[in-house]
């Protein structure tokens, strides 16, 4: 156990590191706006769950959504880059040294936010499966970088081993048995999303998690409903499941989905009391009731010492076990389960006999039984066993006269079935559309677009403002450094002591990333996320092979490392220097990343990708190999730079991406793994061959 | 002024004595003649409890300071100087019955505070006291040679707010032994009554029967003196209104077993209506309770000190269990408890014949694997069987060594119906545990294993006890009858045989309640019955000819037409305007909003006694927790004091 803890420990502060240098980067990029930066943001958000590996039922339309957000992701980021390219391309002129400077505030900003997101994912998910707060501690800041540069050889075989244990720790979390699921939500308007869910969220929680991705008024009437097309059913899960279970009872082959819809009847009987415990009185009483008399009922019947369960009585349609028959019958709903009257006998209590115990089953919505099982109307209800997903003769048919019975009964049945937890969660549903619409109304003064409505996206937005600040004054800090190689001249050093050694090329590389993602050697676990970025930065490609976390970097790095590696040899200080210098980038960076973190939190889910690790290992192989790469960058320098990253943007390549995001994350659950998985490394080197193609072109 | 003689007949001097003469004026106040009274007696004593009452007008003579001129008391006045506290025979929801002394002089409302002080009893507005009903002479001469009356009447009278708790007990419990034993009768439940004596109880069979006890509710805003009530005579105390408000288990262990008792006694004897899986889930819950009650009974009575360190030791429980989970998780699953062992299985759903076949199998975690044969164990099961979720019955008969479990395990087709049959007791009890266990989530490891295995044998013996001939008596403490958990009506309807399963069976749910969570889940169902809190009374409506029935309920009257056995009309306090009670005629007049007048004169009631308790419903609902520790005295009584107070 104390080598697990330490290993957590390590891997903690290692995350800490990478959360802080992006925080830097972030910081350093004055050029992007602010609306841009949310937009990945979003973005990022909804990548990290794809990035996880999901359920084997999803994988497909997984990967089709990972396109699509991938490919707006890469839109945004090729944009992105391709202005600072620019950028850096006019400073780079105008300086010796290649664009140590230049690069660091150019290229943090659009990897950083993809290493982010990516990055930040790997490390929270692992600290999420055993503890939930992984991110903020700030333990070994410094202790990954040494590993990285200096002495390659005694690093990389440090790296190696903790490479090892954080595998090892990974799979020992993993035995954790914290299930996550990747969940797609299909949304109103046909769109779906894409959500990591681990079991010990509730359907509250994911509900919110939804509220912040959509932007939409948070009426407590939001539900998640699960479908069964086979059956013809649908029910809207409670806030208080957990969300994992249910979806567990799924077949594999299993055609049901999850949709996010409002649901009017959801806490109806909170609202109208009186339509559910006075359905005897005349409809005009109904209506003309107060609100004090509604309150007054709800105390009544939810506030007391028992939950009292609407006394609903009434001639329902049952359909007879195996037979197309609907039967008539006249049932009670008592707070112990749904009776019926025998013929011939009183409605006295004594006499009921009990149809159903709700313990077990639960309450479902049938649609279009008329037509399916002859039913006498299509206001129907289902009781089953959760588990039970196809027609069988457990499942209970049940028919009502007209639409409210149905909704008194399947009220009814709920009320009896949770009883003060639906109160309960009525409550917290209403506190979160209070707070809610507070955050809106405080929000819409001010610029920030449709982000508002949830608390974390005030955050996100008072993080930009500040960013904002910061990254006024990065700017010129930067400029500054543009001019006046210093910055640049840490990386070149460090860039340059470590094209001397041979391995140390492949670190240099990283060097140049190091600005944007001083933490890289730590990292290199939470690194490996970034790997996307590095796609974003087709230019690395040769780097790419050498680490992941150096991915990101590499089409900089390249650049850099030749003037650098000219420029200052110093070897072992430099990589520290390095370091040192990406930190003040990072404060902006690091504000979006916070934005881009938030969400990740909620999807602990992040471990499951834990098989990858396995790459990382074999990566860990690979990453010798890229050294050779640095120098090829070299050449392109500066000027080269800003036309590969055209090149990048063709679409193809984009579309490729996506399926690789997947191959990243899992590095990052491997935390100690090597460079990229094979496939980083394939897109890597596609992307090295536009980008040398245009460069040749050049 | 004129002197004329008052004789007063002074208690203390004994039956016999005659009254004592004083002389006195008609401008003497009270106080002055009890002066003057107690000298004449040349005792010397405390005489601080004693008042005179005034026979002729049944009137206490409580104000000191006015004349006997106010008072209008002449020569002809029979005034007797007694004690305001007086014992009383109390019958307390739990069916024990308690001697102690009781406020003669005060309204009813005030002497059943005073009495809730003593017994620790928050809440006092809730309960109130009624006459019993008369037991036939014959069984009264029996019961008075069994019946154990425990004496509280040494208990010195307090006028504090809140008697000082030590030991979480009222301090005059601390006193002796004997009384602290009796406090351990009013806080601890009651074993199950003998079947013998649940038959012979007076059981109501239809709503008017149910409606005869509201009548013998005492006026709660008259002295016991006003209504008859002497020294020694037997009351009982009970619940009167169903809103038990703010119930906390920490400060309401006697409330709670006194609540817990009425339920129970309400059901056992169907007062209230429940169904028959109902009435097999109240079965459970007292056994349960009754089991739980002997296996914990230095129950509640802690000190604040000792709830302290209940609660680090809990913490430091949750903290080591914290510690351990993530280390040890691995270790304990791998070390996990499993079962192994030959037994016969059997597919009801396969319509062929085949028999019970035997294999080797193994419980772990939820999962139970088949393998051929116990040498094969080590390799691939035939089958395995996830338990989570599945539903567990039990198919039992000791007569022909029968022991069977019935799984119903759910997949997606439907549930799979799986019978286990195991060798003999003791096997079937592990078996059955495990698979209880396993339904419900749980492992073998769970700490509720072996109490799940002991509660399956003790209904195992109880079967044994039901089943064979009265030789029972060896089974002990541990054996309950079934038939002394359900009412009556289900002695006739299921042999004790067949009950006890169906007990068992509902036990499953509640195995792992505390006492007190068992009882306040006992008393929970109770309230969740749909007849819940229903008091009857027959009544006749102005302008109708036939007696109906009025229930009075926490938030509602309704009408039930006596024929029909239906509720015909509902109408509820919120819409009510205003109500009246003509006392000349004895009728009472109800507007509710929306121009609904009712009105209607009671029959097995005193008008009062209605008025009494729509009174007190209201006066309940304006009950607050902001306002929770004081008593509004003055308002209970406006609202249900009637004319006198008016």
């Amino acid at each position: 156990m104390d080598d697990l803890d330490a290993m957590f420990s390590d891997l903690l502060g290692e995350m800490d590191l990478l959360t802080q240098s992006l925080e830097q980067e972030s910081a350093s990029l004055p050029t992007t706006s602010t609306k841009k930066k949310k937009k990945e943001e979003e973005e990022e958000e909804e990548e990290e769950a794809n990035f996880s590996i999901g359920f084997t039922d999803l994988n497909e339309s997984l990967l089709e959504l990972e396109d699509n957000d991938l490919d707006a992701l890469m839109a945004d980021l090729v944009a992105d880059l391709s202005a600072t390219e620019e950028k850096l391309a006019a400073e780079i002129e105008g300086l010796k040294v290649p664009s140590p400077t230049p690069l660091p505030s150019g290229l943090p900003a659009p990897p950083p936010k993809v290493l982010t997101s990516s990055s930040s994912d790997s490390p929270a998910s692992p600290a999420s499966s055993s503890f939930h707060t992984p991110t903020s501690s700030i333990t070994s800041p410094l202790p990954p970088p040494p590993p990285q540069a200096t002495k390659p050889t005694k690093e990389e075989i440090e790296a190696q081993l903790k490479a090892d244990k954080i595998k090892l720790a990974l799979e020992k979390l993993k035995e954790a048995k914290v299930k996550k699921l990747v969940v797609k939500v299909l949304m109103n308007d046909g769109s779906s999303k894409t959500l990591m869910v681990d079991e010990r969220q509730t359907v509250r929680e994911v509900l919110d998690n939804l509220f912040e991705k959509t932007h939409c008024d948070c009426s407590v009437a939001w539900s998640l409903f699960e479908t069964n097309p086979e059956l013809q059913l649908e029910r809207s899960f409670e806030d208080h499941e957990n969300l994992v279970e249910p979806l567990l009872a799924w077949t594999r082959d299993t055609e049901n989905q999850i949709l996010f819809k409002e649901w009017k009847q959801k806490y109806e009987v909170f609202k109208n009391p009186q339509t559910f415990y006075l359905w005897k009185k005349d409809k005009k009483t109904l209506k003309d009731i107060n609100n004090k008399d509604k309150e007054i009922l709800v105390q009544e019947n939810f506030c007391g010492s028992s939950i009292i369960v609407p006394d609903l009585e009434g001639v329902l349609y049952l359909k007879e076990d195996g037979k197309k028959h609907w039967k008539q019958r006249l049932f009670q709903l008592r707070a112990s389960g749904i009776y019926y009257v025998p013929k011939g006998k009183t409605k006295s209590s004594r006499d009921l006999i009990c149809f159903l115990q709700l313990d077990n089953v639960n309450i479902y919505y049938g649609s279009d039984f008329k037509s399916k099982h002859k039913a006498p109307t299509d206001f129907c209800f289902v009781l089953k066993h959760p588990q039970i997903q196809k027609d069988s003769q457990y499942i209970k048919y049940l028919c009502c006269d007209d639409i409210t019975s149905l909704n008194l009964w399947v009220t009814g049945i709920r009320i009896a079935k949770y009883g003060a937890t639906l109160y309960n969660n009525f409550k917290a549903a209403e506190k979160k559309a209070v707070v809610d619409a507070a955050w809106t109304n405080r929000c819409t003064p001010s610029s920030s677009e449709q982000s508002t409505p949830s608390p974390t996206v005030k955050a996100k937005s008072l993080n930009q403002a500040n960013g904002h600040a910061t990254t006024i004054q990065n700017e010129p800090e930067s400029k500054d450094f543009g001019n006046i190689p210093p910055p640049p001249p840490l990386l070149s050093s460090s860039s340059n002591i470590l094209p001397p050694p041979p391995p140390d090329p492949a670190f240099p590389p990283p060097p140049p990333p190091d600005p944007a993602f001083p933490p890289p050697p730590p990292p290199d676990s939470a690194f490996h996320p970034p790997p996307p970025p590095a796609m974003d930065l087709p230019p690395p490609p040769p780097p790419p092979p050498e680490e992941d976390s150096i991915d990101a970097p590499p089409n900089f790095l390249p650049p850099p490392p030749p003037a650098v590696g000219s420029m200052l040899p110093p070897p072992p200080l430099s990589p520290y220097s390095g370091r040192s210098l990406p930190p003040p980038p990072p404060p902006s960076c690091f504000k979006g990343f916070n934005q881009s973190l938030p969400p990740p939190p909620p999807d602990p889910g992040f471990l499951p990708p834990p098989p990858p690790p396995q790459p990382l290992m074999t990566a860990g192989g690979v990453p010798p190999p890229p050294p050779p790469p640095p120098p090829p960058p070299p050449p392109a320098a500066a000027s080269p730079t800003a036309a590969p990253r055209p090149s990048l943007r063709p679409v193809g390549s984009v579309k490729k991406m996506p399926p690789a995001p997947p191959k990243r994350t899992t590095p990052t659950l491997g935390g100690g793994g090597g460079g990229g998985g094979g496939d980083g490394g394939d897109l890597m080197s596609e992307l090295m061959l536009a980008m040398q193609k245009k460069r040749g072109n050049n | 002024m004129a002197a004329w003689d008052l004789s007063i007949t002074v208690e203390d001097l004994g039956p016999d004595a005659e009254p004592i003469t004083i002389s006195v004026t008609s401008d003497l106040h009270v106080g002055g003649v009890m002066a003057r009274l107690v000298e004449k007696t040349q005792i010397t004593r405390d005489w601080s409890d004693r008042a005179l009452w005034w026979e002729q007008k049944q009137q206490w003579l409580l104000r000191t300071s006015w004349t006997l001129e106010k008072y209008g008391i002449h020569a002809d006045a029979r005034l007797l100087f007694t004690p305001q506290h007086k014992p009383l025979k109390l019958g307390l929801p739990n069916g024990i019955t308690l001697k102690l002394l009781a406020s003669f002089s005060s309204p009813v409302f005030s002497s059943v505070i005073g009495i809730c002080k003593m017994l620790n009893i928050r809440r006092p507005e809730e309960l109130s006291l009624l006459r019993p009903v008369e037991e036939k002479k014959k069984k009264k001469k029996d019961k008075d040679l069994t019946e154990e009356i425990y004496d509280l009447t040494e208990v010195p009278l307090t006028s504090g707010s809140r008697p000082c708790l030590y030991n979480g007990m009222p301090a005059h419990f601390a006193d002796s032994p004997k009384m602290e034993a009796i406090y351990k009768m009013l806080s601890v439940t009651q074993p199950p009554p003998a079947p013998e004596v649940l038959a012979k109880q007076y059981r109501p069979s239809s709503v008017v029967d149910k409606a005869h006890i509201n009548g013998r509710w005492l006026d709660s805003s008259r002295c016991l003196m006003q209504q008859g009530i002497q020294e020694n005579d037997r009351l009982w105390l009970r619940f009167k209104y169903y809103t038990f408000y703010d119930i906390e288990p920490k400060y309401d262990v006697v409330r709670l077993t006194q609540l817990y008792e009425q339920a129970r006694w309400a059901i056992l004897l169907e007062d209230i209506d429940c169904t028959e899986e109902e009435m097999m889930l109240f079965g459970a819950l007292q056994y349960h309770i009754s089991k739980v009650s002997l296996s914990e009974p230095q129950m509640q009575i802690s000190s604040p000190a000792m709830e302290d360190l209940e609660l680090a030791l809990q913490c430091l429980e949750v903290k080591m269990e914290g510690k351990s989970s993530s280390a040890s998780e691995l270790l304990e699953n791998i070390t996990a408890p499993e079962l192994n062992d030959y037994l016969k299985i059997f597919r009801p759903k396969k319509l062929t014949l085949t028999p019970y076949k035997q294999y080797w199998f193994k419980f772990q975690d939820m999962v139970i694997s088949s393998f051929k044969s116990k040498e094969e164990s080590s390799g691939e099961p035939i089958q395995q069987i996830n338990l989570k979720g599945c539903e567990v019955a039990p198919d039992v008969s000791l007569a022909s060594q029968k022991f069977i479990i019935k799984l119903r395990i759910p997949a997606p087709e439907g549930m799979n119906e799986v019978h286990l049959r195991c060798e003999n007791e003791q096997q079937y009890a592990q078996w059955m545990a495990a698979c209880r266990l396993a339904s419900k989530g749980k492992t073998l490891a769970d700490s509720s294993f072996q109490s799940e295995i002991q509660s399956i044998h003790t209904f195992l013996a109880m079967q044994k006890t039901n089943s064979g001939t009265n030789s029972s008596a060896a089974a002990g403490d541990e054996s309950i009858n079934a038939y002394s958990l359900v009412s009556p009506r289900y002695h006739k309807k299921n042999k004790a045989k067949q009950l006890t399963p169906l007990i068992l069976d509902a036990c499953r749910n509640v195995a792992e309640l505390s006492l007190t969570d068992a009882m306040l889940r006992f008393v929970q169902m109770w309230q969740a019955l749909p007849d819940f809190g229903l008091s009857y009374v027959v009544v006749r409506f102005k302008g109708s000819r036939k007696d109906e029935v009025l229930g009075i309920a926490p938030n509602r009257l309704i009408r039930i037409d006596l024929g029909v056995g239906d509720v015909v009309q509902t109408w509820r306090y919120n819409n009510m305007k205003q109500w009246n009670v003509n006392w000349d005629i004895r009728q009472m007049a109800i507007e509710f909003e929306g121009n609904i007048n009712i009105a209607f004169s009671c029959v097995t009631a005193d008008c009062k006694i209605v008025h009494e308790f729509i009174g007190g419903y209201i006066f309940m609902s304006t009950r607050s927790r902001e306002k929770s520790d004081t008593l509004n005295e003055d308002l209970f009584r406006k609202l249900t004091g009637g004319h006198e107070v008016h």
